[in-house]
């Protein structure tokens, strides 16, 4: 069972300790930790830790540590779901997590853990039911304020819907402000997907994958239904077929425990009564078989000199989407052989950027939209690399070269096709507006990898 | 407070405090007391009597608070208060208060276990297990667990299937982190039979698809060790691997540091079962992003579900990550590359190619790793990939890493005959010989002293140059050692030092890099626990008694085999090829003691496990793995002492007469004189460091031979080759005793047909063989010659075929056997290559012979002796197997087992049943002990086998059935 459990700032400093078993140690245990994850040597394993009869396992989150001790041969997959359960509670109930939350709000957190955790044994994890013992209010910094709102545009000047919610309105907590009833209308929904991808030197497909999830972040009063409905053409598992079209297909679904699926079979709509909170209400993965094309291919070209040491690297990156879509903060990865000196390049546009830094170009394109081309030319100088013998240039790559990886945002866009077509609420608050409903699809890229 | 300052000297007048109503207030009052209380017991006593009185408030969640609070407070004083509330408040009507102060029981156990038990509040926790409230019944069987756990022998989680009933109940209604205490819970009871088995697993596989992924690795290992119980012909079985894969893979997409601890589950997982991922091996390729850590645990998983049917996609990514920039990462996959070549054959020659090209790139640090791995790819396919010892040379000048340059060395030693230089490359690394790496040292002495023994004439120098180098001018025992071996050696008797040193290596297998199987059982009854991170069992990191209860997997209770070998070796391995030799595996401590050396088993028990790893190692092949393990307990000079005395701790009792045995025999062989046993001694103690260094420097590819100290070691020992394959699956096992079977088709020996059987009569074993002539030529000149055997079968006689075999004539021959051939266990154990040579050609075929032939006529044991033997081996060692629809009674049956040389001990009726106990004896001296359950009326008999070589049973129990229904 866990035996102790702290959060640390970044800088090693404990912010929260709480011993469960009365095991001595005291507040060093939190120095040693910290000394010995500082200390480990690079190839090793940092997840779970162990000083002489004492195991350490961790997350980081928000630049925090949240650290769980343990004498015993205990799960440490319930540890970590723990771990990150509590970060998503501290979220709940403090706003954001972050040193300055977690110090102003001390006391609300020491009466989570002795809620979340008796003698070590996890009661419960969930926002809901904990509100019946909370009784601290948290202290947040700065009252949230819908002027906040006004960054609308964030995903470039082409957003024509009048409503998105910026990033930060999520970032409150969501059981605070009991008084002010006006402004816990609101609802995010977001569907995220996350594209993995690995292209072979010869341009082939080896692995996609992407792993998706619907997530809901509701301010309602618990218990307030609604429902979801999800592109009907929606099929799970690989023999299934809806209506007439190619369909949007995912190989596993799984729900949140608090989504009824009566109306799934027939209309593909989850009505679930949410508690308060943030919660995951699906998730699904699909792999191998991807409806729409990619939305990046490269087009590398390498030539290499080895009587010179002149490397030119020839870059083109096409993107897929279609013309209306974009992709935003684009980035490709390249990583170069040993001692690379120079770099000159030839950009297609102006707003792109490449740069040396840490073994490695850099390409940055912020915005790219689909349908159009992007090209660039390197040169490099790398005198003294091994290769294969001979001499004069050569297509072959020196080692050290490659893979390229590419990390984009793709707003308006998921890569299975799956959408939300409608959020219905079915809770109407007396007298007030109606409850504010945002919702965002977004894809990005989790390791996009082209080999060359 | 929370920021460290020390504030106990407020202690007063907060707990004034306490009586507060604000709810809000009082925790913090509550907080504050369970941080200082302990420093300040007197003054915690203050509060006693507000906590009796909030623990009777009409507010759940005051009475809730108080309980806790007080369970947290260890002070003994409080303690004592402490009961009644308790009592009160495990019978309180809300699930809250129930919840908590079950917690609280565990709490005061902790602190003051007597008085639990004498308040009688471990009965009260047990009815709670009934509790209406699933939260209060997961609480409950947290603290019983816990409770338990410190008396092993208690039986306070009685499981029985109405609890076991109950919990599952409860599993389908509480919160996910009850619910692993539940399956944490279920995953130690022992079902009665595999229906039971079946219907827990049934209701339990829902879990696998929960979001918490600690609840879903829980129920794989409830699913994982019960699975052992269900038979594999089970449609239900094959369902139920299914079902296990995807929630693996959903695993695999969580954070790298839950994707780490998967990982680590996995490879135990694919270890046991490689079925269930065999089809995902995609999943497990790296991804750039992958922190370090998780690629290698990635790169090891993808090693093991590496067959034939995806090697190319394996080796396709293999290659790809060998060129990436981290350059741990790229060593692995070079490593990987080495390891995918000795573990799929067909893929061996696709390795090669691709270390070639990697070796062609001239980066350093894969030059070497490359060259690492391709010596061990010489061990498995020898004379098969010389062609690329070329490449290799070329770059011995970049080679500055000393297990690369030992590796090289090795190289040019082993194939000195076909590299036109050898002694030049040679020359060229003894120059700075002071300064290599004890490892270097070692196999440049070694690799001289094979070239010498290729190539005399020219390296008379050389040799004379290295030995002197490694007697006189170091300071190294070890070097010192081996050096006066081999000058011994080769002054006193070339031949035999052309034997020793230059004699056939025992191949290096894949295996030898898998966890060992007792221990990979013992683990996957962790899976989902901190042991299964560390692939370590909880006794070695857990501190005391706790938690460290020795679990094991249920026996299976069908009649099929005993366990599987995913691994075993195809049954009729091509004839003539040699076996694997897997050198870390194999409890056959007992019966190579027996087999070779001949000293009865009523020696000392067998600490079978202790000694696994080292023991086979020592009298085989290499004397690496032994040192490998225990480096430090070898090495200790009180080896040197008289043989008798000279038992390393470690290897205990048992060892210690098979190696005194060892070196008696030494003292008679007649090229040495027994003034060298002392020295000897001393060398194998030297050899254990070296062997211990190289083998650990080479953790990835099995054992490096390490030159030659195996085999000075076995030819000085006198014993005769003794190498083991993985004691895996001794399932596999035709029919035997049937009237002559057909052993090698006409079609496959050029027109010879052989068919054949084994008798045994009158004590003297022979195989009847019939040889038929159906070419249309005549056959003359026959001559017959087994493989090295388990038991050590060698014809007797030669093979006497009078007259010419003319076409179509057919021959009857009854071919005498002995049993004092050269031993090496085969796979299956009973299993037999036989080279049958007439004019034409030499043709190969392999057989199995029934067990029973080797049953000797003096294998009654006497009853004392029977019952202490049958308690002196461990429970482990038994194997039941059922012997179905055999209609004799108990005297037939006893009668037709005599004549088999299977003796009955005592014969007892115990509740109707007839229990025959018998004994029965191997011709290597292994005894096998049985107990065979007859109930009248009922054709299927029961029969239990112990025996100290396990692998045996099966075979027993085979010739069993041959005998009764014949």
């Amino acid at each position: 069972m866990i035996s102790q459990f702290f959060i640390l700032s970044s800088k090693g400093d404990p912010l929260i300790y709480k011993d469960f078993r009365g095991d001595s140690g005291g507040r060093d245990v939190a120095e040693l930790f910290y000394r010995k994850l500082t200390g480990l040597p690079g190839d090793e394993s940092p997840v779970v830790m162990h000083h002489d009869d004492r195991h350490f396992i961790h997350i980081r989150h928000s630049g925090l540590y949240l650290v769980a001790t343990t004498s015993e041969n205990i799960s440490p997959f319930s540890l970590l779901e723990l771990l990150s359960r509590l970060a998503t509670l501290l979220g709940d109930y403090c706003g954001s997590l972050g040193e300055a939350t977690i110090s102003r709000n001390v006391a609300l957190v020491y009466e989570l853990l002795d809620e979340v955790l008796d003698y070590g044994y996890v009661q419960t994890t969930s926002t809901e039911v904990l509100r019946n013992f909370i009784q601290t209010e948290a202290v947040v910094s700065k009252p949230f304020s819908l002027f906040d709102l006004s960054s609308v545009g964030l995903f470039g000047a082409e957003t024509q819907q009048s409503k998105v919610a910026p990033s930060s309105a999520a970032s409150r907590p969501v059981l605070s402000s009991r008084s002010d009833q006006s402004q816990k209308n609101e609802v995010f929904l977001d569907v995220v997907e996350r594209l993995s991808v690995l292209i072979a030197s010869n341009g082939s497909l080896l692995k996609v994958d992407v792993q998706g999830e619907i997530r809901l972040k509701s301010f309602l009063p618990s218990g307030s239904e609604m429902r979801i409905g999800l592109t009907e053409e929606f099929c799970v598992g690989k023999s299934e077929l809806r209506g007439y079209g190619p369909g949007i297909r995912v190989d596993e679904v799984s729900f949140h425990s608090s989504v009824y699926l009566d109306e799934f079979e027939s209309h593909r709509i989850l009505r679930l009564q949410p508690p308060q909170g943030e919660l995951t209400v699906m998730r699904y993965q699909l792999s191998d078989d991807l409806p729409s094309p990619l939305p990046f291919r490269l087009f590398p070209s390498v030539q290499w000199d080895r009587g010179s040491g002149r490397l030119q690297v020839y870059l083109k990156l096409r993107c897929d989407l279609p013309p209306k879509s974009q992709a935003l903060n684009v980035r490709l990865h390249l990583p170069l052989p040993r001692g690379v000196v120079s770099l000159s390049q030839e950009l297609s546009s102006p707003e792109q950027k490449a740069e040396l830094g840490e073994g490695a170009l850099r390409w940055d394109l912020p915005r790219v939209q689909g349908g159009s081309q992007l090209s660039g030319l390197f040169q490099m100088d790398v005198p003294g690399l091994p290769g294969p013998p001979g001499q004069g240039p050569s297509a072959s790559a020196p080692l050290g070269l490659g893979p390229a990886s590419l990390s984009f945002e793709l707003p308006r866009h998921t890569c299975s096709g799956l959408q939300v077509r409608f959020l219905r609420l079915a809770f109407r608050p007396c007298g007030n507006a109606n409850p504010h409903k945002w919702v965002r699809h977004l894809s990005h890229s989790d390791a996009y990898v082209i080999r060359i | 407070m929370t920021v460290g300052k020390d504030v106990s000297a407020l202690f007063p007048d907060v707990v004034n405090c306490m009586q507060t109503d604000n709810l809000e207030l009082k925790k913090l009052v509550y907080l504050y007391l369970m941080n200082y209380a302990k420093s300040q017991p007197d003054m915690a006593i203050m509060a006693v009597n507000t906590f009796v009185k909030d623990c009777e408030d009409p507010n759940p969640l005051i009475r809730a608070l108080a309980v806790r609070t007080m369970g947290c407070i260890r002070v003994d004083k409080i303690t004592e208060y402490l009961c009644e509330p308790l009592r009160k408040c495990l019978k309180d009507e809300d699930p809250y208060v129930r919840k908590t102060a079950a917690v609280c029981v565990a709490k005061l156990h902790d602190i003051n276990a007597q008085l639990v038990e004498d308040q009688g509040f471990l009965d009260t926790l047990k009815d709670l297990i009934s509790d209406s409230n699933p939260m209060v019944v997961a609480n409950a069987v947290a603290a019983l667990s816990e409770i338990a756990e410190s008396h092993p022998s208690s039986n306070l989680l009685d499981l029985n299937p109405q609890s076991i009933n109950k919990l599952l109940t409860a599993l389908n209604e509480c919160t996910e982190w009850g619910q692993i205490f539940i399956l944490d819970c279920l995953a130690n009871y022992t079902p009665k039979d595999d229906r039971e088995a079946q219907s827990i697993c049934e209701r339990v596989t829902p879990r696998l698809s929960h979001a918490n992924s600690a609840v879903v690795l829980s129920a794989v290992k409830v699913l994982m060790k019960f699975m052992e119980m269900l038979s594999k012909d089970l449609d239900y079985y094959g369902t139920l691997l299914k079902k296990l894969a995807p929630p693996l893979v959903t695993l695999l997409s969580a954070e790298p540091e839950l994707q780490y601890v998967a990982l680590r589950n996995i490879n135990l997982i694919v270890q046991k079962r490689p079925e269930v991922l065999k089809h995902e091996m995609k999943v497990f390729f790296v991804k750039y992003n992958d922190p370090i850590y998780v690629k290698l645990e990635k790169l090891d998983i993808m090693i093991r579900l590496a067959s034939q049917a995806n090697i190319a996609q394996v080796l396709a990514e293999l290659k790809e990550y060998a060129t990436e920039v981290d350059v741990d990462f790229v060593r692995k996959a070079v490593r990987a590359i080495g390891r995918c070549a000795i573990k799929v054959e067909q893929s061996a020659e696709r390795c090669v190619s691709t270390l070639l090209d990697l070796i062609q790139t001239k980066v350093n640090y894969v030059v070497q790793e490359a060259i690492v791995v391709i010596k061990d790819i010489f061990r498995k396919y020898p004379n098969k990939y010389e062609s690329v010892i070329a490449t290799l040379c070329e770059n011995l000048d970049s080679l500055d890493e000393p297990e690369a340059r030992a590796a090289m060395i090795w190289i040019v030693g082993e194939y000195a005959e076909r590299i036109d230089n050898a002694d030049e490359l040679l020359e060229s690394f003894l120059e700075g010989f002071h300064d290599e790496s004890t490892q270097v040292q070692l196999q440049l002495l070694t690799a001289i002293v094979k070239l010498f023994l290729k190539k005399p004439t020219e390296t008379q120098e050389l040799v004379q140059q290295v030995l002197s180098l490694a007697t006189q001018d170091s300071d190294n025992p070890d070097l010192r050692d081996r050096g006066y071996i081999y000058w011994r050696l080769l002054s006193t008797d070339p031949v035999a030092a052309k034997e020793v040193v230059l004699a056939e290596k025992p191949l290096i297998s894949e295996e030898t890099d898998l966890i060992e199987p007792t221990l990979l059982d013992e683990l996957i009854c962790y899976i989902g626990t901190l042991a299964s991170v560390y692939h370590k069992p909880p006794s070695a990191f857990v501190e005391g008694g706790r938690g460290v209860v020795h679990k094991s997997l249920p026996p299976r209770t069908a009649s099929s085999e005993s366990t599987e070998s995913p691994e075993t070796a195809p049954a009729g391995a091509p004839p003539g090829e040699q076996l694997d030799a897997v050198p870390t595996q194999g409890d056959l401590l007992g019966d190579l003691l027996n087999l070779d050396l001949g000293p009865p088993v009523s020696g000392p028990p067998l600490a079978a496990s202790a000694v696994q790893m080292g023991a086979v190692d020592l009298l085989g092949g290499g004397l690496d793995s032994l040192m490998g393990d225990e480096p430090e307990g070898i090495g200790a000079p009180s080896f040197v002492a008289p043989p008798a005395a000279a038992v390393p701790a470690n290897l205990g009792a048992p060892m210690g007469s098979g190696l005194s045995d060892l070196f008696d025999l030494t003292s008679g062989v007649g090229t040495l004189s027994g003034s060298y046993v002392a020295p000897k001694a001393r060398l194998r103690s030297g050899f254990g460091h070296t062997e211990a260094s190289l083998s650990r420097a080479a953790p990835a590819v099995g054992h490096p031979e390490a030159g030659t100290p195996g085999r000075p070691g076995r030819v000085l020992l006198l014993i005769p080759r003794l190498t083991w394959s993985s004691p895996g699956g001794p399932g596999r096992c035709g029919p035997s005793e049937s009237p002559l079977q057909v052993w090698l088709p006409a079609m496959k020996a050029k027109g010879l047909e052989i068919s054949g059987t084994f008798t045994r009569q009158a004590g003297t074993i022979s195989m009847d063989l019939q040889l038929t002539n159906k070419a249309l030529q005549v056959m003359t000149d026959f001559a017959i010659q087994f493989n090295r055997n388990s038991f050590g079968l060698a014809p007797a006689a030669p093979l006497q075929v009078h007259a010419p075999l003319s076409p179509t004539q057919t021959v009857e021959i009854s071919l005498p056997l002995s049993t004092a051939g050269s031993v090496m266990k085969t796979e299956p154990l009973n299993s037999l290559q036989v080279a049958v040579k007439n004019n034409i050609d030499v043709f190969y075929f392999s057989t199995l012979y029934p067990l029973h032939i080797l049953f000797v006529e003096d294998g009654k044991m006497d009853r004392q002796m029977f019952l202490a033997t049958w308690k002196d081996i461990p429970n482990e060692n038994e194997a039941q197997f059922q012997i179905r629809d055999c209609p004799l009674n108990a005297e037939a049956v006893s009668s037709r087992l005599q004549s088999s040389n299977i003796f009955t001990v005592a014969r007892r009726n115990v509740e109707g049943q007839d229990m025959l106990y018998q004994s029965l004896k191997l011709t290597n001296g292994i005894w096998v002990l049985a107990e065979l359950r007859i109930q009248p009326g009922n054709p299927s008999f029961t029969l239990s086998l112990k025996c100290r070589a396990p692998e045996v049973s099966q075979h027993v129990y085979q010739a069993y059935e041959t005998i009764l229904k014949n």
